[in-house]
C-alpha cells in the first residue's frame, strides 16, 4: 500500500528510479496497477461480504423469532427526533411493530444470495487475490491489459452501486431469490407505474455490468498467464494458484455470457413486454396477462444454470488456489500431487459445463436426460475429491506451523468434505426430488462456500497481509477470530441438514412456525437442544423449530467472531508487528521475491523460475525452503540486474 | 517500464498480447451469441404458433449482407495495406469499412422504424389482422367528473401521480381542479406535491395522536396493575404502543371544474369498465366510456390458427365481409392447387410456405374487393398489378373498425408481438450494437492514430488486425442471422 | 500471420476472390430458401450448411484461422465444444419430457 508503511531499503531504492510519482487519484483511484486494483477489489468485496452477512442476520432473526420485533428497535424509535429520522429511512423495511414480514424477508434473501455470490466471494477470491498474487507469482510487472483491468474494477463498482441502489427504489429490491426464476421474476411488479420503480430491473442492469466486469477480468487473466510468464516459468513450474486462476478465468469467460443472455431476455420481458420466459395462457390474480405467450420458463433455467453451475466452481476454486500456497508453506512440505491437482482442476473446469441441469431435476426432465446429468454430476465429484485429497496428504509428515492461516486452512478440509459429501446424494434424481429446495440444499452449499471458501479467503488474507502492508496481523486476535467462526459456522449450518430432511422449505420466512404443532417433529437433535437449553435455564421447546434458535444463535456467535478480524485488519496496517524480511513465511513462490510492499513494476531483478514452486525441505539444501528464484549459488543480485531490466525496455 | 509483447510476439506462443485478448473476447462472444441462438432454437422448437418465415424484408436483409461482406474484405485489405506500407490505400479501405457500417445501420433503423408503425391484432378466434392504426389506438371517456387517488402513508409502495399519468391523456384544455381543501387550483407538480405533503403530514399527526393515546392507556393500565400478569400485560402493551408506527393511506378526490374528456393509450392504463378507467398509477377516473373501438387499415389476414379459415372472424359482415372472403378463398385454393401440381406426393399440412401463402392473405390491391370471378390470386398476377406490400406504396387497404370484445391481444411489431419478434429484436439489436462499437473502434484507429501510422506502423497494424478480427466476427454472426431470421 | 511481404501481397487477391465468393453464396442462400424441399427442416439444414460454409471461409481466410497458433486453436476448440453443448443439451432436454404413461393408463 502506501510507501510509508515500510522503510524498506529496496522500496527506497526503487523510488529513486521513479521520476514521475503519479498523483493520488492515479495511484489509488484510477490505478492501473494490478496490486492496487487487487486491493480495491479486496476491500470492496469484504465490505459487500459484511453487508450480505448483515442481511442474513436479519433473516435469521425472522426465522428464529417470527413476528417478534427486532431487538432494540423500540429503543431506537423512542429516541426523540432521531427515531423519526430512522423511521423515515428504514421504516419501510419493517412492520409497524418492528418485526419483518415475508415480503421483506424475500428481499433480504434474494439480495443476500446475490451479494454474497456475485459481489462478495467472486470479487474476493478471483479478482482480489488473483489480481494481487497471480502476476507476482508468474513474475511479470503487471497484467497484460492494465487499462482493461481498471475498467473491470469500475464496472464492478458501478454494478455494486446499482445493486445497492435497488434498495431505495419504489418497491424495493427483488424478491425472487438469487436465482431469479421466471415467470415470477418476469412478472412481479409489472403493473408498477414504471419498470424502473421496481428493484428487479435494477438487479438485471447491475448484473449486466457485473458480468462485463468479470469478462474483462477473465480475458486479462488468461492473456497474462499465457503470454507474460517470466523466464523459466514453464506451465508445469507454475504455482497451482495460477492454474486455478486460469481455470476460473475460463469458467467466467465462457459461462457468464449465457447468464448475460438470460438477463437481457428477462430485461426485455420486463421492459418491452416480450414473452421469452412466459408460456401461453399465463394468468396472474385470476386475469390473463397482456402478453403474447409462447415462451418457456425452462429456457431461463437452462441459461441460468449453464452459468450457475460453473459459477459454484468459481466460488470454490479460489479456496483451493489459496490453500495450495498456505498449506505447503506452513506444513513445510512440498504440495503432494502437483500434477494430479493440475489435471484435476482442468478436468473439473471442463466437466463443470456439462452438469448444470442437476439443479433442474424437478422441472419434469425425462429419464434420458436426467440419467445423463446424474452421471456427469457423479463424475465431477471425482476431481473434487482429488483436489481435496492432495491438500490433505500434503499435511502428512509435515512439521506444521499452526498460525492463524493454517488453522483456517486445516478447518477448510473437513468443512469442504462435509459440503462435498452432502452434495453427492443430491446428484441422484430420486433423492433430489425429496430434498430439492429444502434446507438440506442450503446446508450443502453453505458448507462448501461459508466454512469452505470463506475460511480459505481468511487464510489468504492472513497469509498475504504482510506482503501488502509490511506488517503481520496479530496471531492472538486471529485465534479469537478463528474459533468463534468455526463454532458459529457449524452451529448455523449443521442443523440445516436435519431440518432439510424433515422437509423444511428453504424460503419460509417464519421458519416453519405454521407446522409447530405437527406431530413427528421431534428427533434426537431437538431433544438434545431442549435438554441443553433446559440445563442453562431456557425453555426451548422439543421440536424442529428449536433448531431455528440454535442456528440463529450460531449466526450471532459468528457475527461476534468477526469483530476481532475487523479490528485486526484495520489496526495491523499501522500497529502490527513489522516483518523482518521480504519473505516472512519462508515461502518459495515468486511474490515473496519482491520488496515489501511491491513497488510499481514489482521486481528489482529479472525473476527467473529455476525450479518448481513447492520446494520445501529439500534434502541437502540448507534452509527448509528453496525459492523458485534462487540459483544453486543463492539469491540473484538485485541492484545491477534491476537496472538492466529497466534499461531493456 | 513497459509491459512486454505489446508489439512483438512472444517467441514460444507466437502471439502478442492483444491478439490473445481479442480471441478470448471473441470466444466469450461466441458463447454470448451461442446462448442467444440456443434461445432461438428453444423458442422455435417450442413455439405454439406458426413461426414466421419470409416475414421480413428480404431485399433489405440481403443488401445488408452485401455491405457487411464488402466491409469484411476492406478491413482485411486495410490491414494488409499497412503491412505493405501503402498508407493511402489503408485510409481508403478503412473509410470504406466505416461507410459500409453506416449504411448497414441506416438500413437497420429504417427496418425497425417500419416495425414500430405496423400492428397485429389477434381476434378471439385466433385470426390475426395486421395493418396500421391511422389514429393510434385510444380508449375514450367523456364526462369525467372525478379523479380518485390514494396517497400512501409511508413510502412502502408506488404512489399516485396524476400529474404525470393522467393529465397527458386529457383532451383539450385542462381545467382547474377542486382540491379536498375546497380551493380550486391548477393541478401541477407543485400543487400536487403540496397536497401529498399535507396528506402525509395529516397521516403522521394522526399516527402520533393514536400512539400517544395508546401509550396513555397502557401507562394507566400499568399504574393500576396489581397482579404480576397484569403488570406484564401492561408492559407489553406499552412496548407495542411505543412501537406503533402505522401510517394510514388517504383517499383523495379531485373534482374538475368542467367535465374532462380523456383519450388514453393502452400503455397508460391498467383496465377500464363502462364507468371508470384505472391509470397505471392507480388513479381512477370516473366518467362514461364513449369509444374503445380500434380502427385498423388491414394489410394482412392471418388465419393459420383458425380451424376453418374461410369462417374467420375477419370475414364477418362487421369487418372485411363477403367480397374479401371470396378473394381469400380463391387465393387460398389457387395456392393449394399450385402446390398439388408441383409436389403431388407431399403432405400439404407440413409445408410452412404453403400454409403461409394460402392462409396468410395479403392480396389487397384496392379499397374494394375484386368483383366475383375476377379474383386473380397467385403471385404472378399480384406482381403485375401492384408492387408487394413491403414496398409500402400503392397498396390500398380496407379499413375496419374492430370492437374491443373481439380483440384478445394486440401489439405493434415489437418484442411484445410474439417470441419470433422478441428474439429478432434481441439478436439484431445486439448485433447492431456490435456493429456500432466495431465501427467506432475502427474510426478511432483511422482518425486518431495518425501519428502511430507514421512512427510505429507495426503497432497500428496489430491494432487494425485486432479490430478487424472483431469486425469479421460481427460479419460472421450476420451470416447466420440473415438466413435464420429472414429466410428460413 | 506471417510478416512476409510477398505473401501478404498474394493474399490480397485471395481476399477479393473470397469476398466475391461470399457474395455469390449469399445470393445462393436467398435462392435456396425459395425452393421448397420435401420438409422445411431440410431447407433449414441446407441453409445452415451453406451459412456454416460461409462462416468458415470468413474465419479461415479473413481471420487467418488457416494458420494460427496452437493456443488459439485450443481455446476455440473448447469454446465451440461448449457452444455445441449449449445447443444440443437444451434441445434434448426440451424434447425429453417426463412421461407417466404406465401411471395414467393403468386402467385403460
Ligand atoms: C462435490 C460435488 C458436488 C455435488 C455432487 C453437488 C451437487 C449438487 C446438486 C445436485 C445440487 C442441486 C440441489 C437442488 O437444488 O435440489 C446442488 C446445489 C448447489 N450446490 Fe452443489 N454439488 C457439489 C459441490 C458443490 C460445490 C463445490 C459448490 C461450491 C460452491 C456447490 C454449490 C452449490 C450451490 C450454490 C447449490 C444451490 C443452488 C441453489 O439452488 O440456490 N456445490 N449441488
Ligand atoms: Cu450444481
Amino acid at each position: 500500500m502506501s510507501a510509508a508503511a515500510t522503510s524498506h531499503e529496496h522500496a527506497q531504492d526503487h523510488h529513486a528510479h521513479d521520476h514521475h510519482e503519479p498523483g493520488f487519484l492515479r495511484k489509488y483511484v484510477w490505478s492501473t496497477d494490478h496490486k492496487t486494483i487487487g486491493i480495491q477489489y479486496g476491500i470492496t468485496g469484504l465490505l459487500f461480504l459484511l453487508f450480505g452477512f448483515f442481511l442474513m442476520l436479519l433473516m435469521r432473526w425472522s426465522i428464529a423469532y417470527p413476528g417478534v420485533p427486532l431487538p432494540a428497535i423500540a429503543e431506537i424509535r423512542a429516541i426523540p427526533g432521531l427515531g423519526d429520522a430512522f423511521e423515515s429511512m428504514f421504516g419501510r423495511w419493517m412492520n409497524a411493530d418492528g418485526s419483518l414480514n415475508g415480503e421483506i424477508y424475500n428481499m433480504l434473501g434474494a439480495m443476500h444470495g446475490t451479494i454474497m455470490v456475485f459481489f462478495g466471494i467472486v470479487p474476493l477470491g478471483f479478482a482480489a487475490f488473483g489480481n494481487f498474487v497471480m502476476p507476482l507469482q508468474i513474475g511479470t510487472i503487471d497484467m497484460a491489459f492494465p487499462k482493461l483491468n481498471m475498467l473491470s474494477y469500475w464496472f464492478f463498482f458501478i454494478s455494486g452501486v446499482l445493486m445497492v441502489y435497488s434498495f431505495f427504489v419504489g418497491t424495493g429490491p427483488v424478491q425472487t431469490g438469487w436465482t431469479m426464476y421466471s415467470p415470477l421474476a418476469s412478472t412481479t411488479g409489472i403493473g408498477v407505474t414504471s419498470v424502473w420503480a421496481h428493484g428487479h430491473t435494477w438487479w438485471l442492469t447491475a448484473m449486466v455490468f457485473n458480468i462485463s466486469a468479470s469478462l474483462l477480468g477473465s480475458v486479462n487473466f488468461i492473456a497474462t498467464i499465457i503470454n507474460l510468464r517470466t523466464k523459466g516459468m514453464t506451465w508445469m513450474k507454475m504455482p497451482f494458484f495460477c492454474w486455478a486462476m486460469f481455470v476460473i478465468a475460463f469458467l467466467l469467460l465462457l459461462a457468464f455470457p449465457p447468464l448475460e443472455v438470460a438477463a437481457i431476455l428477462q430485461l426485455s420481458d420486463r421492459v418491452f413486454g416480450s414473452s421469452f420466459y412466459l408460456p401461453t395462457g399465463l394468468m396472474e390474480g385470476g386475469k390473463h396477462l397482456d402478453i403474447s405467450g409462447g415462451g418457456s420458463p425452462l429456457l431461463y433455467q437452462h441459461l441460468f444454470w449453464f452459468l450457475a453451475h460453473p459459477e459454484v466452481y468459481v466460488l470454490i476454486l479460489p479456496a483451493f488456489a489459496i490453500l495450495s500456497d498456505v498449506i505447503p508453506c506452513n506444513a513445510r512440505r512440498p504440495l503432494w500431487g502437483y500434477k494430479s491437482l493440475v489435471y484435476g482442476v482442468l478436468t473439473l473446469g471442463f466437466l463443470s459445463f456439462l452438469v448444470w441441469a442437476h439443479h433442474m431435476y424437478l422441472t419434469g426432465m425425462g429419464t434420458m436426460m436426467s440419467t445423463y446429468f446424474q452421471i456427469t454430476t457423479v463424475l465431477i465429484s471425482v476431481p473434487s475429491v482429488v483436489l481435496l485429497t492432495c491438500l490433505m496428504v500434503s499435511l502428512w509428515g509435515g512439521s506444521i506451523r499452526f498460525n492463524t492461516q493454517m488453522l483456517f486452512a486445516s478447518a477448510f478440509l473437513p468443512m469442504f468434505g462435509i459440503g462435498g459429501l452432502t452434495g453427492l446424494p443430491l446428484a441422484f434424481a430420486f433423492i433430489d426430488l425429496a430434498l430439492h429446495d429444502t434446507y438440506y440444499v442450503i446446508g450443502h452449499f453453505h458448507y462448501v462456500v461459508a466454512p469452505g471458501t470463506i475460511f480459505a479467503l481468511f487464510a489468504g488474507v492472513y497469509h498475504w497481509y504482510p506482503k501488502i502492508t509490511g506488517r503481520f496481523m496479530s496471531d492472538r486476535l486471529g485465534k479469537w477470530h478463528f474459533w468463534p467462526s468455526l463454532i458459529g459456522m457449524n452451529l448455523v449450518f449443521a442443523p440445516m441438514f436435519i431440518q432439510g430432511m424433515a422437509g423444511f422449505h428453504r424460503r419460509w420466512y417464519d421458519g416453519g412456525k405454521y407446522f409447530e404443532n405437527t406431530s413427528g417433529f421431534q428427533n434426537w437433535s431437538t431433544t438434545l437442544t431442549h435438554n441443553i437449553g433446559g440445563f442453562f435455564g431456557f425453555n426451548i421447546p422439543d421440536n424442529m423449530l428449536s433448531l431455528n434458535i440454535v442456528m440463529s444463535v450460531g449466526a450471532f456467535i459468528l457475527a461476534l467472531g468477526q469483530v476481532p478480524f475487523i479490528i485486526n485488519f484495520w489496526f495491523s496496517i499501522k500497529g502490527g508487528k513489522k516483518i523482518e524480511n521480504d519473505n516472512p513465511w519462508g515461502a518459495t513462490t515468486l511474490e515473496w521475491a519482491t520488496p515489501t510492499p511491491p513497488p510499481h513494476g514489482n521486481f528489482l531483478f529479472e525473476p527467473v523460475a529455476h525450479r518448481g514452486p513447492y520446494e520445501y525441505s529439500v534434502p541437502g539444501h540448507g534452509a527448509d525452503f528453496f525459492p523458485q528464484w534462487e540459483t544453486e549459488q543463492g539469491k540473484p543480485e538485485t541492484k545491477p540486474t534491476a537496472d538492466k531490466a529497466l534499461a531493456k525496455h | 517500464m513497459d509491459i512486454p509483447y505489446t508489439v512483438t510476439s512472444r517467441p514460444d506462443t507466437g502471439l502478442y498480447n492483444a491478439k490473445i485478448g481479442i480471441w478470448l473476447f471473441l470466444a466469450s462472444e461466441v458463447m454470448l451469441f451461442g446462448g442467444l441462438f440456443s434461445a432461438y432454437i428453444f423458442l422455435r422448437v417450442g413455439a405454439d404458433y406458426p413461426w414466421p418465415v419470409w416475414d421480413l424484408d428480404v431485399k433489405l436483409g440481403f443488401w445488408n449482407t452485401v455491405f457487411l461482406i464488402i466491409s469484411s474484405v476492406t478491413v482485411v485489405m486495410a490491414w494488409a495495406s499497412i503491412k505493405l506500407r501503402k498508407y493511402t490505400q489503408y485510409k481508403l479501405c478503412m473509410l470504406a469499412t466505416i461507410a459500409c457500417a453506416a449504411i448497414f445501420m441506416v438500413n437497420k433503423s429504417m427496418e425497425y422504424a417500419k416495425k414500430f408503425q405496423h400492428y397485429a391484432v389477434k381476434l378471439t378466434d385466433g385470426t390475426i389482422l395486421t395493418g396500421h392504426l391511422p389514429h393510434g389506438y385510444q380508449v375514450k371517456f367523456e364526462n369525467v367528473d372525478a379523479l380518485e387517488l390514494t396517497i400512501v402513508g409511508s413510502n412502502k409502495a408506488v404512489d399516485a401521480d396524476p400529474v404525470n399519468h393522467v393529465l397527458s391523456s386529457v383532451v383539450g384544455d385542462v381545467p382547474k381542479f377542486k382540491f379536498p381543501s375546497g380551493e380550486e387550483k391548477e393541478l401541477n407538480k407543485a400543487t400536487f406535491g403540496e397536497l401529498r405533503k399535507s396528506m402525509r403530514d395529516a397521516a403522521f399527526a394522526k399516527m402520533q395522536d393514536e400512539r400517544a393515546k395508546m401509550i396513555e392507556a397502557a401507562e394507566k393500565a400499568a399504574s393500576v396493575a396489581t397482579t404480576d400478569f397484569a403488570k406484564y400485560e401492561a408492559a407489553r402493551k406499552l412496548t407495542i404502543a411505543k412501537n406503533y408506527h402505522s401510517l394510514s393511506d388517504t383517499k383523495v378526490k379531485l373534482i374538475p371544474s368542467a367535465p374532462l374528456k380523456i383519450a388514453a393509450k393502452p400503455s397508460q392504463f391498467f383496465g377500464y369498465t363502462d364507468t371508470s378507467l384505472t391509470f397505471v398509477d392507480g388513479t381512477i377516473a370516473t366518467g362514461k366510456l364513449v369509444d374503445d373501438k380500434m380502427t385498423l387499415e388491414v394489410d394482412g389476414v392471418d388465419t393459420r390458427a383458425v380451424a376453418q379459415s374461410e369462417q374467420s372472424l375477419a370475414f364477418d359482415h362487421r369487418y372485411l365481409g363477403e367480397g374479401w372472403q371470396k378473394a381469400f378463398v380463391a387465393n387460398r385454393d389457387h395456392h393449394i392447387a399450385d402446390f398439388e401440381k408441383k409436389y403431388p406426393t407431399r403432405d400439404k399440412a407440413k409445408s410452412a410456405t404453403l400454409q403461409k401463402e394460402s392462409l396468410f392473405f395479403k392480396e389487397f390491391h384496392s379499397a374494394e374487393p375484386p368483383a366475383a370471378g375476377e379474383a386473380h390470386g397467385g403471385k404472378h398476377g399480384a406482381e403485375a398489378h401492384a408492387p408487394a406490400d413491403s414496398h409500402g406504396h400503392e397498396a390500398y387497404h380496407p379499413t375496419v373498425v374492430i370492437e374491443k370484445k373481439d380483440i384478445t391481444f394486440f401489439s405493434n411489431f415489437t418484442p411484445k408481438l410474439n417470441t419470433y419478434y422478441a428474439i429478432y429484436f434481441t439478436l439484431t439489436g445486439l448485433h447492431g450494437l456490435h456493429v456500432v462499437a466495431g465501427a467506432g473502434v475502427l474510426a478511432y484507429f483511422l482518425f486518431f492514430n495518425g501519428r502511430m501510422l507514421r512512427e510505429d506502423p507495426e503497432h497500428l497494424a496489430n491494432r487494425v488486425e485486432v479490430g478487424g478480427l472483431f469486425w469479421h466476427f460481427v460479419d460472421l454472426v450476420w451470416i447466420f442471422l440473415f438466413p435464420l431470421l429472414y429466410l428460413l | 500471420m506471417s510478416d512476409n511481404i510477398e505473401e501478404i501481397q498474394k493474399s490480397v487477391r485471395k481476399y477479393i476472390i473470397i469476398g466475391i465468393a461470399l457474395l455469390a453464396l449469399s445470393g445462393f442462400t436467398v435462392w435456396l430458401s425459395t425452393v421448397e424441399l420435401p420438409t422445411h427442416g431440410l431447407n433449414i439444414l441446407v441453409g445452415m450448411i451453406v451459412a456454416t460454409f460461409k462462416a468458415s471461409l470468413v474465419a479461415l481466410i479473413f481471420m487467418h484461422l488457416n494458420h494460427e497458433r496452437p493456443v488459439i486453436y485450443k481455446v476455440l476448440a473448447f469454446t465451440v465444444a461448449f457452444a455445441i453443448v449449449l445447443f444440443v443439451l437444451f434441445i434434448l432436454s426440451a424434447q425429453d419430457p417426463l412421461v407417466f404413461e404406465g401411471f395414467y393408463n393403468r386402467n385403460e
